[in-house]
This record gives C-alpha cells, structure tokens and sequence, in this order.
C-alpha cells in the first residue's frame, strides 16, 4: 500500500550564508502492507516526525520515491497532494489540532464540507459516526471544553469520516494520561479490525508502539524493522 | 467546498470579530460615502446649470433659415422625428404702429402659431390665449414702448403707458411699400400678457396674433399695395417669416440640426456650447470622484490590516484546512471573500447614508445659503447641491469592491503559503 525507495531529505540550518546542512532522513526503505497498523519509534530528533510529514505530502523530499496504492506521491505539487490527502488520509495529531471556533460536530464534519457533501448527507455521516465512537453526548461542545479523551476522539471521528485508507497518527496518546491512552490505543486496533484502515502510528512511546503489527525503529534518520526496544 | 457552505464559514470568522469587522467596515463606509457626496455635488451643480440653460428654451431650439419658408415647408418639419413645436413666427416687413388714447409706439406685430409656441414653452404671466382674429397677446414690455409724445415726464422723457393692458383695445396700423402709415385702421384687444423673457436684458414690446388676422391685414396692406405676382417675390410682401424647430430632447439636437443641414436649409442651435459645459462638468467630476478614491484607499489600509490580522491569528486554522485536504485555492479565496464582504457592506451603508446626507444636504444648504446671502431665495433659480445618480453608485460601488479585494488579496495570499509544519506546531 505505502511504498517508500532510498528516501532522503536534510534540513538547512544557521544563518543566511552560513547555513549548515544537516541529514534527517537517510536513504529510507520500507513498506507498509494494506490493513497493518504499523508504529514508527525512536526519541526526540530522530527524524519520525520528517517522514511522517512527507508521507503525508506536507513536505517534498530531496529524493526518493512514496507511492502509495501504487500512485507516486513525491512528485505531487501542492494542490494535487491536498486533494490527494483529503480523499485517501486521516490526520490525528498529538495537540488534537481541531477547530476551536467548531463545535465537535462541525469539526467531524469539517473534511466533507472541504469535499462538497451536501449538508443532510454530511450530517448523516457525522451523526452515524459520532454514535459509533462515543461522541454522541459531547457532539455540541467546543474543544475547550472537552476533555484530553474526548479531544482525541474527536479528532480520529474526523480522521476517519472520509473514509480513508490511511490514517497517520502523531504522537496520538502524547497528550493523554495512561487511562484515556488506552481507550485511544484500543479504539485505533478496533477500527483497523473493524474497517481494515492502515494505520501509521509515530511515537516515542515503546508501549504505544507495541500496539502496532509492525514497529519500525528510527535512529538518527536510519530506520530498523524491530519488535522490542532493547534491540536498538 | 459548497459556496453555502464557503459563505457559512467566512460568516462564522465575522461574527468572532465582530468589533474589528465594525471597525473596518466603519472606515470602508465613510470612505465610500465621502466619494459619493464628495462627486455628488459635481453632479448637483451639473444639474442645476443644465436646468438653468435648458430653462432658456433656447438649447433644445433649433433657428431654421430658408428664402422659401411656407405653411407646406412647416408641415413637412413637424413631421419629423424628434421634432417638439415647429414655431412659424410671421414677420410684418413693413412700418407698424400701435396706439391706445395719445400713447403710441412702433411695437411690431408677430404672427404665430399659438398651439405650437405652447408646445416650445411659450407663457403667459397673465391672461389667456386669443380666441378672435382681432384678439392678441402682447410682450411683457409692450406698455413701455407706448409713449405720449406731448407729455414728457421731468427727465424730459416721454411718459409711457401705465394703465391696465388685459382686456384693453388699441388701434393697430400697418405701413405701405414706401413707410408711410395706411389711414384703414384695425381694432386690436388684449387678452394675455407674456411671460417675462428669463435674461433681465432681454425685452418683449412684440404684439402676438393668431394666423386669423393675415386676411384683414392683407386686404388693408394690398388695397394700397400692388399685389406681388409670385408668391415668393421679395418686394411688396406684408410677411416674411421665421422659423424654429424645437427637439424633444436636447441629445436629438444635433440629428435633427444635422438633417436640416442635408436638406439645404441653414441652421444655428446653440447645443454645440451645451456639450462643451458637459465636457467641463464631465472633468469636475472625475476630478471629484479621483479626490474621493483616495478617501477609500485610506480606508483600505484598514482593511488590508483586519485582514492580515486575520491570517496571522488563524494560521494554526488554516495549517489544519491544509493538512486536512483543503485547496490552497479555497483558502484564497474564503479570506478574498471576507473582504468582499467587508467591502460590499461598507458600500451598501455608504450608498444608504449619501442618499439621506445627499436629501438633508438639499433641504438644509439652501436655507444656510440664503440666510447668509440675506435674500428670500435664488430667484428663479433651482439649485440641486447634491444629485446622487445611479452611475455614482455603479462607479463608487465598482470602487469601493474593487479596492478592499485589492486589499484582501495579499492577505490572501499569504494564507495560502503558510507552511503546513510549521503551523500545527504553533501553540493553541
């Protein structure tokens, strides 16, 4: 499903004239089979947070090649990788990142209204979904005044009211205490039984990466197919 | 994205800044109604000085010269396109004189058309219009041209009459080929007097009668006269006439004056200075709606401000539409859209307050003016100080819009490269 060649990118740093070039990614190769939730560990600067951004075309890479279901999304320009984001992936971010002007309803209901579903079928949609993920009772509040969980629900009822087949997790219990992280940890393995979504989960958190089928191991933009933390 | 649903969105962004959205469309709408009133006295004085000079009668009037002017020619120019009132003015070619008790004067007769003269304006400041052939109407200074040669006054000038005119009968006599009054007398009555001409130097001593007293007068003229063979032969001819087209609207001046001048016949209208007062009037008011323009510039920068507040406050939003899937072009366009709106609103209460400072400006100015002038009023003056045409609004409107877009583009813009990245990492 996601297939990724050779990727590099670097990030330029310093001052104008003295910048200096500094490697994140360095010659990236591995795939991410359809329906797997697979986990992308590694500490603070390893670069997860780069690959995931141009996974989901946020950032064009200096070279290498993405293709996912069998399309090549590297080449994208910036208008044709938005409306490919919008119709094949969902976002859940560790700081939520929902609207506060939209009550939890509106913002579920956000990514149809981007894509010009008519009202009655939107708020079907949401409706329906809402109700599946627990939602129902909170549908009207804004963010703030939700909690941490509920946030975070929110954010993965709007990750998946496209019906996507990817969603890109980061960091997704990062700001959650280790209760609510499990009912998150357990709602992501349910949708990917349920629906068959491919998730791609980045986390600094061994224990949320253990829920993957797969955990990918980043170090120093290297990355490493591994099960256990000790085996870095 | 659905357009309701773009329009819902950009209400939505209003109504959390409401104070500033106020504020910005304040500045819009004074900006705008500034270039309204401001261009709107151009288009007031326009007005009234058009009115006055069409008030003239003498713009939409055409003076139409041919050696052979008869009934027939009349007829055929009425029936033209465009054509109000032809007016035939009969001329008597020879010495005249009127008289009522000793007052006498050489007030000349004019034979007319009275239905037509009414159609090109023509009034009366009393009375009414005859009805008789010996019934006539005379020029509003026809009494001060009848002098008593025997009383002269301390000056040592001539008295003139001043006794009543309406309803008053004096004797009318006509001159032979060699100016020598014919003794045959006509009993002339007054039924109307004419309005005074509109420039204080003009005067009217005339005498107006109806085509019905050509008869008696040229029994009188011909027993003493030899009567010309042709028709057209210059000498020994009582009449000789005159002729001017009036036009329905002064735009048709020209057409018509121009097939006249096909036709062979000489013309003069003095529509030909009209366009060169039209043309001055044309730069004074773009020169005000320039003046004013710049008013909604200032007002512009308000605008650009809110709009770029706008942008830098939304970024985390608009990093998350963008992530999320939304066309950078949606993004564009949803703030383009925010200062539209601002523009069009501004506009509209701009359109709305003009017309009612246009209206109370009208009432309350002229009072001011003629308080100040210590006169009971213009005299027979209109004046508009402030006309606001649909045009203005067209142009203001077309201003106004145009400017705040220009405005929000930038802004715009800007919203459409914020970095994805960098904007979900920015703090809630």
């Amino acid at each position: 499903m996601i297939s990724v060649r050779n990727l590099n990118h670097s990030f330029k740093i310093g001052k104008k004239g003295k910048e200096k070039q500094v490697p994140v990614l360095k010659g990236l190769t591995f795939d991410v089979a359809d329906g797997e939730i697979v986990s992308i560990v590694g500490k603070s600067g390893s670069g997860k947070s780069t690959l995931l951004h141009i996974m989901a075309g946020f950032l064009t890479p200096e070279s290498g090649e993405i293709s996912v279901q069998g399309i090549q999304t590297s080449l994208f320009k910036e208008v044709e990788s938005a409306k490919f984001r919008l119709d094949h992936f969902g976002f859940v971010f560790q700081n939520f990142q929902l609207m506060p002007g939209l009550t939890a309803f509106e913002n579920v209901e956000l990514p149809l209204t981007l894509k010009g579903i008519n009202k009655s079928e939107r708020q079907k949609k949401v409706k329906d979904l809402m109700q599946s993920v627990g939602l129902t009772d909170v549908q009207d509040h804004y963010p703030n005044e939700l909690s941490g969980g509920q946030q975070q629900r929110v954010s993965i009822a709007r990750a998946l009211i496209t019906d996507p087949p990817i969603i890109f997790a980061d960091e997704p219990t990062g700001s959650l205490d280790s209760e609510t992280e499990q009912d998150v940890l357990l709602l992501i393995q349910s949708l990917n039984k349920t629906r068959g979504i491919t998730f791609v989960i980045i986390t600094h958190d061994d224990e949320v990466a253990q829920t993957a089928n797969r955990v990918y191991r980043m170090h120093d933009g290297v990355l490493t197919e591994g099960g256990a933390h000790h085996a870095i | 994205m659905q357009f309701k649903d773009q329009i819902s969105f950009v209400g939505q962004h209003i109504k959390k800044n409401k104070m500033r959205v106020f504020m910005t469309v304040l500045a819009a709408t004074m900006g705008t109604a500034f270039l309204i009133v401001l261009a709107s006295v151009g288009f007031g004085l326009h007005e009234t000085i058009r009115g006055e000079v069409l008030s003239n009668r003498l713009v939409t009037q055409i003076e139409v010269f041919s050696s052979e002017m008869d009934e027939e020619k009349v007829a055929e120019l009425k029936k033209r396109d465009h054509v109000k009132a032809v007016v035939f003015r009969q001329n008597i070619g020879t010495e005249q004189q009127s008289s009522i008790g000793n007052f006498t004067g050489n007030n000349p007769l004019i034979v007319t058309d009275f239905i037509e003269e009414e159609k090109a304006n023509f009034e009366l400041q009393e009375g009414r219009l005859p009805e008789k052939a010996n019934e006539v109407i005379v020029g509003s200074n026809f009494a001060e041209y009848l002098m008593n040669q025997q009383d002269e006054n301390e000056d040592g000038e001539f008295t003139t009459y001043d006794g009543k005119l309406i309803g008053e009968q004096f004797i009318y006599q006509v001159g032979d080929n060699e100016g020598e009054l014919i003794e045959d007398e006509m009993m002339l009555t007054i039924v109307g007097i004419g309005k005074k001409p509109a420039k204080d130097w003009e005067q009217d001593q005339k005498i107006y009668a109806d085509a019905s007293i050509i008869p008696e007068l040229e029994k009188i003229y011909y027993t003493h006269v030899d009567k010309p063979a042709d028709d057209h032969s210059d000498a020994e001819q009582l009449f000789y006439g005159n002729v001017n087209v009036y036009a329905d609207k002064l735009e048709n001046v020209k057409a018509i004056s121009t097939a006249l001048k096909d036709d062979g016949y000489n013309v003069y209208s003095i529509s030909d200075e009209l366009d060169k007062l039209d043309v001055f009037f044309l730069a004074l008011k773009a020169g005000l709606v320039f003046v004013g323009t710049i008013a909604i510039l200032i007002s512009s920068i308000g605008i650009f401000n809110t709009m770029t507040m706008a942008v830098t406050e939304r970024t985390r939003e608009i990093g998350v539409m963008k992530a999320i899937g939304a066309d950078p072009k949606l993004i564009q366009r949803l703030f383009l859209m925010e200062s539209a709106w601002i523009g069009i609103v501004g506009t509209v209460l701009a359109v709305v307050i003009s017309y009612g400072v246009s209206m109370v400006s009208n009432y309350v100015l002229p009072i001011i003016v003629t308080a100040a002038l210590g006169e009971e009023d213009f005299g027979d003056m209109t004046v508009t100080f402030s006309v606001i045409p649909w045009q203005l609004v067209v142009i203001a409107s077309t201003i106004s819009i145009g400017v705040a877009m220009i405005s929000g583009w930038r802004p715009a813009r800007k919203a459409t490269k914020i970095d994805v990245i960098n904007a979900l990492r920015q703090e809630l």
